[in-house]
């Protein structure tokens, strides 16, 4: 479980805080997405996690994160790191070798996986993220969504418990961002992978995401399933969130039609409720 | 341009030595070409290096390499005829001794640069860098700088073409014949790309750290590096060359 306790954040330099006074629990087996506008503290809660923030990112640490029991503040990041693992924002500066299958090897010679079972875990990260024929590919040759799979392809071999992605689909197609939605998915489902993942793209986080956590200037603001928290359409669109076009049309309804109508998370849902209400 | 640093893949007798035998032999032609001053013995060495690229089947990369360093050479060239004042002279202020000596400069420089070149082309930094803590127990923290300073380098050259780009879109004469002209325009890149740079290494050590970065040992490393027939080839080669120059001189 990952346990935020009034976590207040101002980075060296910086003039206001980035995240303050956050509180959020976020239990075994999730799958949270999080959302909200630029500057609104995302990025600084999905390093907080891993526990990058503090160690690695300086600057005024209030409060405390504590992962499986482990606060991140007394841990080491390398202790913390067999438990999250974290995909950075930029793709690039997180590669630390020339060739695929190295930076898919380096997460595990250095925890110590056993030899045996490397080739096992690097066809698994390979297959799952789709690029196994990427194998034995430099890095300069990829193009950057090729290299965001890799990223993610060296973590996933990891097998981390909770698994926190900052805009994992910034560089990728709609077709390969679905593809590592659906990764992810099953990441949850088949291993019971906690997966926290920042995105911009709601319609993604609306279908495959089952909790939403929605940030604004540095706090959470709204924290609830999915459905719960696009039952507030106006209140999302105020902080500058936007929302799903299904659940434009169901807000609409529900107001031209003067009754409660249930909130559409996606297309299907919205031609049901259609369906329904012409009967 | 950028393509210089890349490897180029294959299965040659060269891609098959183990790295540490590589640069066992790249040691081994720098030592020998300090240890003549024998014109003859220096040309032989440079037959070698480029050898050494037939072999390991990057012949073209090996010539354009070649050229490229030629074209420094010319330059080094000038300058020793002119300044050594030895000897007796031939024309102007140049002298007989002046223009061996150039000579000898020059063919050193090309020797050694060479085989280094040419062994980046047909070896993984990582390889290199991972047969270095296996074989000579080197730390791995500069076995890492290594590497990730290798895998900057397309990755900087990439960058400042994107920043040259975006100027001359927006009408800075980049595509001046004028060198002068352009190099003043490329200092003041050099400041941002600098900044950049400094904050990009700092963000991969980070995700190092955060992959296990300080567990690693001499020990983690997957891949093992052993030495073969082809590596006892390399040392024997290594110790010849040597030997050679020392005797001949």
């Amino acid at each position: 479980m990952i346990d935020i306790r009034s976590l207040t954040f101002r980075y060296d330099g910086a003039e206001e805080d980035a995240l303050r006074d956050v509180t959020l629990e976020i239990p075994d087996g999730a799958f949270l997405g999080i959302i909200g506008p630029a500057g609104a503290g995302k990025t600084t809660l999905a390093l907080s996690v891993g526990g990058i923030i503090p160690h690695e990112i300086r600057g005024d640490f209030y409060g405390a994160v504590k992962v499986d029991g482990l606060d991140t503040a007394d841990n080491k990041l390398t202790d913390l790191s067999r438990l999250v693992g974290t995909v950075f924002q930029d793709v690039e500066s997180q590669i630390v070798s020339s060739v695929v299958e190295d930076e898919i090897l380096y997460g595990l010679e250095n925890f110590g996986i056993p030899r045996d079972e490397i080739e096992e875990r690097m066809d698994f990260a390979l297959g799952q993220v789709g690029i196994a024929g990427l194998r034995h590919r430099t890095i300069s040759s990829l193009s950057g969504g090729q290299r965001q799979k890799v990223v993610i392809a060296s973590l996933v071999a990891l097998r981390p418990k909770i698994l926190v992605l900052d805009e994992p689909t910034g560089e990728l197609d709609p077709s390969s961002s679905r593809q590592i939605f659906s990764l992810l998915r099953s990441l949850n489902r088949e291993y019971g992978m906690t997966v926290v993942v920042v995105e911009q793209k709601i319609m993604l986080l609306c279908e495959f995401a089952e909790r939403l956590a929605v940030m604004s200037e540095g706090r959470v603001v709204r924290d609830g399933t999915v459905r719960e928290v696009l039952g507030d359409i106006a209140g999302l669109e105020a902080i500058g969130v936007n929302c799903p076009r299904s659940a434009l049309f169901s807000s609409l309804l529900s107001e031209k039609l003067g009754r409660e109508v249930p909130v559409a998370v996606n297309a299907d849902e919205a031609v049901e409720t259609a369906r329904r209400i012409i009967g | 341009m950028t393509d210089l640093f890349q490897v180029v893949p294959g299965n040659s007798p060269l891609h098959r030595m183990n790295p540490v035998t590589k640069i066992v032999l790249t040691l081994a032609v720098s030592v020998a070409a300090f240890l003549t001053d024998n014109l003859f013995v220096l040309l032989f060495l440079l037959a070698f290096d480029l050898m050494i690229g037939v072999v390991g089947g990057v012949t073209r990369k090996a010539f354009s390499i070649f050229k490229g360093l030629l074209k420094v050479s010319v330059f080094l060239f000038i300058l020793q005829a002119l300044f050594v004042r030895r000897g007796n002279r031939l024309f102007w202020i140049v002298t007989d001794e002046g223009l061996l000596t150039a000579a000898a400069v020059v063919l050193r420089l090309l020797v050694v640069c060479l085989p280094l070149a040419l062994i980046m082309t047909v070896t993984q930094p990582s390889d290199i860098a991972n047969s270095l803590v296996q074989v000579l127990h080197l730390p791995y923290a500069y076995a890492f700088t290594l590497t990730t300073a290798i895998r900057f380098i397309p990755q900087f050259m990439e960058e400042m073409s994107g920043i040259m780009e975006a100027q001359t879109a927006r009408g800075v004469e980049f595509d001046t014949k004028n060198a002068a002209k352009k190099l003043g325009m490329l200092l003041p890149l050099c400041v941002p790309l600098l900044i950049s740079s400094v904050r990009r290494t700092g963000a991969t050590a980070t995700a190092a750290k955060a992959r296990g970065f300080e567990l690693r040992t001499r020990q983690s490393g997957y891949k093992r590096y052993g030495f073969g027939a082809v590596d006892l080839m390399g040392f024997l080669v290594s110790a010849a060359l040597i030997a050679g120059a020392a005797l001949i001189r």
